[in-house]
């Protein structure tokens, strides 16, 4: 699958250091250093507090899926299709939920409230996108239609 | 009773050019085109114009460097709940609701507001409908978390609301796929309409899926056409051919504003919903035909349960059948087709205009009988306004 056609994102103060860690293999999130509460994306900002005194923290604990899409369609000339995007959510991270691919299952095997570790694999412009990793269960079931 | 300035407003006009999957003649004549019949279709001259709104908010700026924080970004890292907003392209959600503003508080008497498409042109030329934001080489803003993972288009980005509302609630696409093919038979009424052979359950399931559950027939059409619609002060009323009174509207936006972030992907629109029904006396019961937002089959689901038509997670047992949502039902919806049959004229526009001529009786072969109130919603999720209109 490759997952490197479409548009890179645009790399900002605030996002750079998602970005810079994501090529290392590495998911950071925002924590504030104030109250402790984690938010993604980063704002620079703390939701709960709103101090703005946010460090980067790294998540390396297993995900579950909140919701997710089998995408079909080639809506650029070089995509392949099918493939899952997955909506993930961290146990051990309150509030943050994060955005990526599934890897390590057919797409059509894709389930809300499935575990995923985290992953990354190369994307537009060279940039490392998330690509979460499908953790093998004997009760896996086709998504919800 | 407060003195809500919605009821200072009222509509007084609406106008569309020719719309179809490709037309031959430029955005900028279809727009004259629905300008000049919604001025006529108000009793109006252009003379009498004195304001002018594009919607959603277009042009460009020229020069680099004009930063201009996004600003569903900003309400996010500030937490804010706003029942007002301005910047964003689709700001309040309603394409009347600024013009309204306008007219209320003098700024202006009469106001024009347009939207016009070339969707359906742009897709035939590009092959094929566009990746979306594939015309800027980076992605920015909200679209940086989602264009690079392969969420190329709005639908790969409400499918996973889709897929959760059913996963929640146990709605299936059997139930649900009786929205677009209860309104393809409205379609087929509206002469006007860009799809107007039936549509069958069956033909709906066995529909190539774009984005699951999205299949084709769950998305709204492509294509060219422009919408004009006169907004007028209420004390220009008797000079007026038809005027059709603002009863309530609202956008709140009260989660997180990001297509990916919204916290509960089961449960839309319903702040939008409450504030609406805060500012009137009327009841769900009392609408007689709604105009939902059906950029994609979900959203209609979202404003029929965010609005009190039925409760959370019922709006599938609701249309299962088609027998409600008929032109002759309790509550028929999107009696113009909607955007799925109709054509996506986008931003409400179809659904104020398709409300104004219900509420007229002058919806021709689809009129419904005795209508007096009329819902009109736009967008969903985040982006949500809601309106009632009434006689």
């Amino acid at each position: 699958m490759n997952s490197a056609v479409g548009t890179p994102p645009a790399v900002t103060e605030e996002t750079a250091a998602f970005w810079a860690a994501a090529k290392e293999g590495r998911l950071v999130v925002e924590r504030c250093s104030v109250c402790g509460a984690e938010s993604f994306p980063p704002r620079g900002m703390c939701r709960t507090c709103r101090a703005r005194a946010m460090v980067p923290v790294e998540i390396t604990s297993r995900g579950r899926v909140y919701s997710l899409t089998v995408n079909y369609q080639r809506w650029l000339p070089d995509l392949d299709v099918p493939y899952a995007i997955v909506l993930v959510e961290f146990p051990d991270h309150p509030g943050v939920r994060v955005v990526g691919r599934l890897r390590g299952c057919d797409p059509e095997h894709a389930t809300i409230g499935m575990d995923v570790d985290v992953g990354f694999e190369p994307g537009p412009g060279g940039f490392a996108v998330p690509s979460f990793v499908a953790v093998a269960s004997p009760h896996s079931q086709r998504a919800s239609e | 009773m407060q003195d809500w300035f919605e009821r200072r407003a009222v509509i007084a006009g609406v106008g569309q050019s020719a719309i179809g999957r490709q037309l031959e003649r430029s955005g900028f004549q279809l727009t004259l085109d629905a300008i000049l019949a919604a001025i006529g279709d108000a009793g109006l001259t252009v003379d009498d114009i004195d304001g002018l709104a594009m919607f959603p908010g277009g042009g460009s700026a020229n020069l680099p460097g004009y930063s201009g924080a996004n600003l569903y970004e900003i309400q996010d890292a500030l937490r804010l709940t706003t029942s007002w907003r301005q910047g964003q392209v689709e700001g309040m959600s309603l394409p009347f609701y600024g013009p309204a503003q306008a007219v209320a508080t003098g700024a202006a008497r009469h106001v024009v507001v347009y939207r016009t498409v070339k969707e359906g042109s742009a897709a035939r030329n590009a092959g094929g409908r566009p990746a979306y934001g594939s015309i800027h080489a980076e992605a920015a803003g909200p679209l940086a978390w989602l264009l690079p993972v392969g969420a190329l288009s709005p639908v790969c980005q409400i499918a996973p609301y889709a897929a959760r509302y059913m996963h929640e609630y146990g709605v299936t696409r059997e139930q649900l796929g009786w929205i677009p093919v209860t309104q393809r038979a409205h379609a087929a009424r509206n002469p006007d309409a860009v799809y107007r052979d039936p549509l069958t359950l069956d033909e709906y399931l066995a529909s190539r899926m774009i984005s699951s559950p999205i299949c084709l027939f769950d998305c709204d059409v492509p294509v060219d056409g422009s919408t004009a619609i006169v907004v007028s002060a209420a004390d220009t009323a008797p000079h007026l051919r038809a005027p059709i009174r603002i009863e309530a509207m609202a956008g709140v936006i009260d989660g997180r504003p990001s297509w990916d972030q919204w916290e509960d992907m089961g449960r839309v629109g319903h702040a939008t919903g409450a504030a609406m029904w805060e500012r009137t006396e009327l009841r769900p019961g009392d609408v007689d035909v709604a105009e939902l937002y059906d950029g994609f089959t979900i959203e209609a689901v979202w404003w029929l349960e965010a609005l009190g038509f039925c409760g959370t997670g019922e709006a599938g047992a609701f249309v299962e059948g088609g027998a409600r949502i008929a032109l002759d039902g309790e509550l028929p919806l999107n009696t113009w087709g909607g955007q799925l049959s109709g054509g996506r004229l986008h931003a409400a526009f179809g659904h104020t205009v398709e409300a104004v001529r219900q509420l007229r009786g002058e919806a021709g072969a689809r009129q419904v009988d005795g209508v007096e109130v009329a819902a009109v919603t736009n967008v969903g999720g985040y982006e949500a306004g809601a309106a009632l209109l009434t006689k």
